[in-house]
C-alpha cells in the first residue's frame, strides 16, 4: 500500500516536526514496515507554473507556435508544438535543467527560433499514460511557483507492507493512528460538516439475505450530482498511490477508500431496475457482465448485490457493466458495505481478481466505517462542487457487540518480555494506540476499540502491543542458561553428515533437485513399469507440467543434471544427491505417503583426464561398485554385500542389479539404458546407483567393537586358473571359500585375462589367498592341502585348470 | 731416553700438522688414497716407527707404541670423516647429474563438494548443538492440521494466502514451512524443548526471487522462564556466529500467526556498512529471519500448561543466508546444479 506524507499530515497534528525519514523509521520499528520511501518532488525540479501571455506562428514551421510566457519574474520565449491553448492559460513549464523522462531540457534553437523551455503535457509529466496537447491548469495558480508544490506533487510516498492481522492499517487513517502511537503526536479526526445532521434511515428497502455474509450495508443516494473534473491535487494523490483517475465519482470512492479504509461502490441509481437492493448468495449458473467487459459465471458461494431482477455487482470485488457510472449519470447510488472476508477471499481467488477493495474485505474491516466513509464522500464532493444533498443514509446491519475488555497483568508482561515496565508507561502506550484503559493494582483493564476488535482479543495480544510500541530495541538481551538440556546429534544424523563428508572426500559433488518432476519424464524412464517405483503422488495444483508429481526415485533428476551440464560443455560428472522420495501408501490411515531418504550417485564421462603420466579413462561400472564397497567398508558394515540381477527397464539389461546386504534389498545399481541416454542426446555411458540411506544407517554399527590384532603370521599364495568365461567371479570365490575353511582370511582377484594366450571362450583368473590361524602358526603343508582341494573342486565343478 | 721419546713426539706432531695441511688439499677419493698411503702406508713414519719398534729400548717400547698409535688413530678418524664427506659430495654430484622437473603437474585427485546449502545448515546446527539444542525432523508431505491448523492458522485465516500451497488433496499438502516439526515434536516430548529443524519446504511461487522448493531452519525453545530477551540473545548469537562478530542485529515487530510478539530480524549490511546500497535496498539492513514468542494457542494443541512454560520460535531461509554470506546474487543457482557453481564451495 502507498500513502503520502502530505495526506498523513492531514490526520496527524504536528507531523511536520518529524521528517518523512523519521516517520518511516518509527513506523518500521513499531511494526509497520516501510518498504520504500520516495521523494516525488525530485522528478519535478525546474518545472514551474507559468502563464501564456501571447503567441504567434513559428515563421519556419506550420505546426509550431512561439509563445511569450510569464514565468513569474520574467517573460520567456517558448516554442511549442501543441495547439490546445489560448492566451492567459496556466501551464506547467519545464525550464533549463528539468528532466522529462530521460530527456533533460536545455535552452536551444528550434527551427531557428530561440526556446527557453518546454510546456508539458500530462504524459510528459508522468501523470498519465496518454494525453493530448499540453496540460492546462484550471484554478488559482501564481506563475513562477513550483509546479510540484502547487499541484500536490511536492510530496513523499511511503510504500507500506501491512501485515494481514492489521486491516485497520490499510488506510491513511490507520497509518496515522500508528504514527501517533509511535510518536507523541495526536490524531486529528476530520470534522464533518454533516456530523450531527444526518438521519440514519433504516426503512429503505435493503434486504440482506444472510447477515453473516453481509453484516452491514449502508448507502446514500446523491441526486442530480453536478459532475466536474476531478481536482488535480486529488488526481495526483491517487496517482501517487497507484490509482488511475477515471471520473469524479469513481475517483472519490477510491480516495475515500484509501483515506478511511472502507471500499465504496457507486452505481448509476437510474440504471437499477428496482428500488430494492438485495444482498444474497448467487444462485447456480447466474452470471453478470462485469465492469471489465467480461461475463462472469457465478457460483453459489459468491455474494452478489442485486436489484429485483438480476445481480448488479459481485460484492466487494467488481461492479456490473449495466449499472456503471457513465457520462449521463445524474443520480448516484453509493454503496458502503461490510462483507464477510472469507467469502470475498474465496470468490476473488476463484475469479482470479484481486482489487484494493477485495483485499480490504478479505481481512475483515470495521463495520463502523461504512457511515464514516459515506460522510467523508459527501464532505469531499461538497468541497469540490459546493453541492448540498438530502440528509438521508440508508443503513441495514447485524447488531453485534464490538466492545471488549481485556485485562493485562503486569506479571504477564514481565514473564513474556523479561522486563518490568512501569504501569504508567503501559497505560500511556495503550492510550496512544487508542485503547482506553484503567490501572488496577495487578493489571490494566483495557477497552479494545471497534477498529481493533479482530486482532486484540487476549492478554498476549496486548503484551505484543506494549512490546512493539515500547520498542524491541529497548528490551534488553538476556543470556539463556541451559541447565536442563544437552545438545547432541542422533546416531542417524551424525552418520548422514559423515556419509555426505565421505562422498565429498572421494570427489563427488552434491546436487539438490526439486522434489517434483513431470509425469512425462516419469514415463520416459519407464518408472511406471517398476513395481517398487510406480506409486507416485500427484500434486493437485502443480506449477506446470514439469512439476506434476513427487519423485519416487532420484534417477530423472540426476540424469537431468548431467544433461544440463553437458549442454554447458561439462561432460565429466560425479554427482550425488541425498533426498527424500515419496511413495503412495494406502495402508497408512492418515494417507501421508511413505517418505524414504535415498542416496543417489551418478557417474559419467572421464574419471581420469589424459595426462603426462596417465592415460584417459572413462567411468565404468566398477567405479560405481567400488564406491558402494567403499561405503560399506568405511562405515564398517560387516556382512554379505551382493549384487543380484534384476532387470530395471531404465538400466542396460545385463548391467542392472539390486544391491542386497545380508539378503535384504538396500538399493539398485546399473548402467542407464543406452537407448534412453541416446534419446536424451547424451553421447556417453551413464552409471547410476541408489541406496536406501535409512536401511544403510540402520545396518551400520553404532558401537564398534575391538578385535584383537592377529598374533600369528599368515601365509599367502597365488592361484591362477583358466576357466569357462561364463562362470562368474562370485561363483569361483564361493567355491574357494567353501573349500578353505576358516583359515582363509583374505581373497582378492588380482588379474583377469582373456585373449590370445588363452583358448577362446575361456578366461584366466588369478587370485591372491591369505591364510591364517588364530591359535598357531600355519604350516606350509596345511595350506598346500587346502589349495590342492580348491583346485580339484574348481575342476570338478567348472572344469577349471591350473594355469601354467 | 726421555730425549728419544721427545724427539719422536715432536716428529709425530709435525707429521700430524703436515697431515692437517695436506688433507685440506684433498679433492677426490684418489687424493684421499694417496694421503692415506702417505701417512699410514708402509713407508710412512708411523708404519716405519712401529715396524722398527725393536730399535727402542725395552722399557720405552710400550710408551712409543702408545704414542704412535694415538697419532695413528687420530689420523684414521680424520681420514674416515674425510672419506664420508667425500662420498657425500660425490653422491650429491651424481644426484645432480639427474634431471627432475618440479613444474610438471601432480597426479590428480578429485575434489568433491558438499552442497552449499548443507554446509550452511551444518554450520547453523553446530551453533545450536553448542547451545544445547537437538535436531528434529518431520515429513515433507504434511496434513493441513500440522501445517496450518495447529499453528494457529484456522481455515479462512488470511495468513494462509501468504503461503501459496501445493496440495495433494484437500487435507494433505507439501509443507509450506518447517514449523509443523514444532507441533510434532511437542506432541511427543514434554518441556524443556530445545530443537532446531532443518528441511525442504514448498510454496507455489516461481520467479527471480522465488523457487517452488527451498530450505528452512526452524528453531524452538520451550521451558520455564523463557522470555523475549532470551530470544534476542539467541538470535544475536546466531547472527554474529554466521555473519561475523562486528555485525549489528536489529529486531522489528512483525506478524506471524504462531508467535506473539513476533519479530523480523535484520543484520547490518556489510557491503555499505549501514549507509544503504543496492543489496540492502538502501536501508542498511538485511532481513535474515522471522521469530517470536510462541503463541499460547499452540500449547493447547499439544497439551502443555501455558501458565507453566514459555517459549520462542524462529525460522530462516537457508538460501537467503547463503546468498548473503557468500554474495550469491541469483537464487536459481541453488537448484540449477551447474558443476561450476557446486565446485566453488
Ligand atoms: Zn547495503
Amino acid at each position: 500500500m502507498k500513502i503520502t506524507y502530505s495526506w498523513l499530515k492531514e490526520f496527524v497534528d504536528g507531523l511536520e516536526k518529524y521528517t518523512p525519514q523519521d516517520i518511516a523509521y518509527k513506523l518500521t520499528m513499531s511494526g509497520t514496515e516501510i518498504k520504500k520511501l520516495e521523494y516525488i518532488g525530485d522528478k519535478y525540479k525546474n518545472i514551474i507554473i507559468a502563464q501564456i501571455e501571447s503567441f504567434v506562428k513559428h515563421p519556419n514551421a506550420d505546426k509550431l507556435s512561439i509563445c511569450k510566457v510569464n514565468a513569474g519574474t520574467e517573460i520567456l520565449n517558448i516554442v511549442c508544438g501543441a495547439n490546445n491553448f489560448k492566451a492567459k492559460d496556466i501551464v506547467a513549464l519545464a525550464l533549463d535543467g528539468a528532466k522529462i523522462g530521460d530527456y533533460t531540457i536545455k535552452k536551444s534553437k528550434i527551427r531557428g527560433e530561440f526556446s527557453e523551455g518546454m510546456m508539458c503535457s500530462e504524459k510528459e509529466l508522468g501523470l498519465s499514460q496518454q494525453s493530448e496537447g499540453i496540460l492546462i491548469l484550471d484554478g488559482d495558480y501564481k506563475p513562477g511557483e513550483s509546479f510540484a508544490n502547487q499541484v500536490g506533487l511536492d510530496d513523499w510516498v511511503f510504500e507500506i507492507e501491512v501485515t494481514p492481522n492489521r486491516p485497520d492499517c490499510l488506510s491513511v487513517m490507520g497509518i496515522a493512528r500508528e504514527v501517533c502511537a509511535a510518536t507523541e503526536l495526536k490524531l486529528k479526526y476530520p470534522q464533518y460538516r454533516f456530523e450531527n445532521e444526518i438521519n440514519i434511515d433504516t426503512s429503505f428497502n435493503i434486504e440482506i439475505k444472510d447477515l453473516t455474509l453481509c453484516p452491514r450495508y449502508s448507502a446514500k443516494i446523491f441526486k442530480n450530482v453536478i459532475r466536474c473534473e476531478t481536482p488535480l491535487w486529488m488526481k495526483n494523490r491517487l496517482f501517487l498511490c497507484d490509482i488511475r483517475s477515471i471520473d469524479l465519482i469513481v475517483d472519490l470512492t477510491n480516495y475515500v477508500m484509501l483515506e478511511v479504509g472502507q471500499p465504496l461502490h457507486a452505481f448509476d441509481a437510474d440504471l437499477l431496475t428496482s428500488n430494492k437492493i438485495i444482498i444474497r448468495p448467487a444462485s447456480a449458473k447466474e452470471s453478470i457482465l462485469a465492469i471489465d467487459g467480461t461475463t462472469r459465471i457465478l457460483d453459489e458461494g459468491t455474494i452478489v448485490i442485486a436489484d429485483e431482477n438480476s445481480p448488479v455487482a459481485i460484492a466487494g470485488i467488481m461492479g456490473g457493466k449495466n449499472t456503471e457510472i457513465n457520462e449521463k449519470t445524474k443520480n448516484v447510488f453509493l454503496e458502503s458495505a461490510n462483507f464477510y472476508g472469507p467469502a470475498i477471499m474465496k470468490t476473488s481467488k476463484k475469479i482470479g481478481l484481486r482489487s484494493e477493495a477485495s483485499n480490504r474485505f478479505e481481512k475483515k474491516i470495521d463495520p463502523l466505517l461504512t457511515i464514516t466513509a459515506i460522510k467523508r464522500f459527501e464532505e469531499l464532493l461538497n468541497k469540490i462542487n459546493g453541492q448540498e444533498f438530502e440528509k438521508v443514509i440508508y443503513d441495514s446491519y447485524l447488531v453485534v457487540n464490538r466492545e471488549r475488555t481485556v485485562n493485562l497483568r503486569y506479571s504477564k508482561i514481565k514473564q513474556i518480555l523479561g522486563i518490568e515496565i512501569e504501569n504508567k508507561t503501559v497505560s500511556q502506550i495503550l492510550e496512544r494506540l487508542g485503547i482506553k484503559n484503567k490501572i488496577e493494582p495487578d493489571y490494566i483493564s483495557a477497552q479494545v476499540p471497534s477498529f481493533r476488535f479482530e486482532d486484540l482479543e487476549r492478554e498476549i495480544d496486548l503484551v505484543e502491543e506494549i512490546a512493539r510500541i515500547y520498542g524491541f530495541e529497548n528490551i534488553p538481551t538476556q543470556k539463556l542458561d541451559f541447565k536442563s538440556s544437552q545438545g547432541r546429534y542422533t546416531f542417524n544424523q551424525k552418520t548422514l553428515m559423515k556419509i555426505r563428508q565421505t562422498l565429498e572426500d572421494i570427489g563427488l559433488n552434491e546436487v539438490i533437485n526439486y522434489s517434483f518432476i513431470g509425469l512425462k519424464e516419469f514415463k520416459f524412464f519407464k518408472l511406471d513399469e517398476e513395481k517398487s517405483l510406480k506409486d507416485y503422488i500427484s500434486i493437485l495444483n502443480p506449477l506446470n507440467e514439469d512439476f506434476e508429481i513427487l519423485r519416487t526415485c532420484l534417477l530423472q533428476s540426476l540424469v537431468k543434471n548431467l544433461k544440463d551440464n553437458i549442454s554447458r560443455k561439462i561432460q565429466d560428472l560425479r554427482i550425488f544427491e541425498i533426498s527424500k522420495v515419496f511413495l503412495k501408501d494406502d495402508s497408512n490411515n492418515n494417507n501421508l505417503p511413505v517418505e524414504k531418504t535415498k542416496l543417489a550417485i551418478l557417474l559419467s564421462g572421464k574419471i581420469n583426464l589424459k595426462s603426462w603420466n596417465c592415460s584417459e579413462r572413462m567411468h565404468d561400472f566398477y567405479d560405481m561398485k567400488g564406491i558402494l564397497e567403499y561405503l560399506f567398508e568405511k562405515f564398517r558394515l560387516k556382512g554379505k554385500l551382493e549384487l543380484s540381477n534384476n532387470e530395471y527397464k531404465f538400466f542396460h539389461p545385463l548391467i542392472s542389479a539390486d544391491i542386497n546386504f545380508e539378503n535384504e534389498k538396500i538399493g539398485m545399481i546399473g548402467k542407464i539404458h543406452p537407448q534412453l541416454v541416446d534419446i536424451l542426446d547424451i553421447r556417453q555411458d551413464v552409471y547410476y546407483m541408489e541406496i536406501d540411506i535409512d536401511s544403510f544407517i540402520k545396518k551400520s554399527p553404532s558401537q564398534k567393537k575391538f578385535t584383537r590384532i592377529p598374533q600369528f603370521p599368515s601365509i599367502s599364495i597365488d592361484l591362477a586358473i583358466v576357466i569357462d568365461d561364463k562362470v562368474t567371479n562370485r561363483e569361483v570365490e564361493d567355491e574357494i571359500y567353501k573349500n578353505s575353511g576358516i583359515t582363509l582370511v583374505n581373497l582378492r582377484l588380482f588379474d583377469l585375462y582373456k585373449g590370445k594366450q588363452i583358448e577362446e571362450g575361456k578366461k584366466s583368473l588369478a587370485y591372491s589367498l591369505e591364510f591364517r590361524a588364530g591359535d598357531r602358526t600355519l604350516k606350509d603343508l596345511e595350506v598346500e592341502i587346502i589349495s590342492k582341494r580348491i583346485i580339484e573342486n574348481l575342476n570338478k565343478k567348472f572344469g577349471a585348470m591350473l594355469r601354467q | 731416553m726421555k730425549e728419544k721419546i721427545n724427539i719422536l713426539k715432536k716428529e709425530l706432531g709435525i707429521t700430524f700438522e703436515v697431515f692437517t695441511r695436506d688433507q685440506n688439499a684433498v679433492k677426490s677419493s684418489s687424493d684421499l688414497d694417496l694421503l692415506e698411503n702417505k701417512y699410514l702406508g708402509k713407508k710412512s713414519l708411523i708404519a716405519q716407527t712401529l715396524k722398527n719398534i725393536n730399535d727402542f729400548p725395552q722399557e720405552i717400547k710400550p710408551l712409543v707404541g702408545k704414542t704412535v698409535n694415538e697419532i695413528r688413530r687420530k689420523i684414521e678418524d680424520e681420514l674416515k670423516n674425510l672419506r664420508n664427506e667425500l662420498n657425500l659430495l660425490e653422491f650429491d654430484k651424481k644426484l645432480r647429474e639427474e634431471k627432475f622437473d618440479l613444474t610438471l603437474p601432480g597426479r590428480a585427485l578429485l575434489a568433491g563438494s558438499k552442497n552449499i546449502l548443507y554446509k550452511v545448515i551444518e554450520e547453523i546446527q553446530e551453533i545450536f548443538i553448542g547451545l544445547g539444542y537437538e535436531i528434529a525432523e518431520g515429513p515433507e508431505v504434511e496434513t493441513d492440521y500440522y501445517n496450518f491448523e495447529a499453528l494457529n492458522h484456522p481455515p479462512d485465516h488470511p495468513a494462509r494466502s501468504l503461503q501459496d500451497t501445493f496440495f495433494i488433496d484437500d487435507r494433505i499438502l507439501l509443507r509450506t514451512h518447517t514449523s509443523p516439526v514444532q507441533i510434532r515434536y511437542m506432541e511427543k516430548h514434554k518441556p524443556p524443548v530445545y530443537i532446531i529443524a532443518p528441511g525442504k519446504v514448498y510454496r507455489k511461487d516461481y520467479d527471480v526471487t522465488h523457487t517452488p522448493m527451498f530450505t528452512q531452519i526452524e528453531g524452538l525453545a520451550v521451558d520455564k522462564n523463557i522470555n523475549f530477551g532470551n530470544l534476542k540473545w539467541t538470535l544475536e548469537t546466531l547472527a554474529r556466529s554466521v555473519f561475523g562478530k562486528d555485525r549489528q542485529v536489529r529486531f522489528r515487530p512483525h506478524y506471524f500467526p504462531f508467535t506473539e510478539p513476533s519479530a523480523e530480524v535484520d543484520v547490518s549490511c556489510n557491503i555499505c556498512v549501514g549507509k544503504g546500497c543496492r543489496v540492502c535496498s538502501g536501508t542498511g539492513w538485511l532481513e535474515i529471519l522471522g521469530a517470536g514468542m510462541v503463541d499460547p494457542n499452540l500449547y493447547k494443541f499439544v497439551n502443555y500448561d501455558q501458565d507453566e512454560i514459555n517459549g520462542f520460535a524462529f525460522g530462516m531461509g537457508i538460501e537467503r543466508i547463503a546468498m548473503l554470506k557468500y554474495g550469491i546474487d541469483d537464487l536459481r543457482l541453488f537448484f540449477e546444479n551447474d558443476i561450476r557453481f557446486l565446485k566453488q564451495f
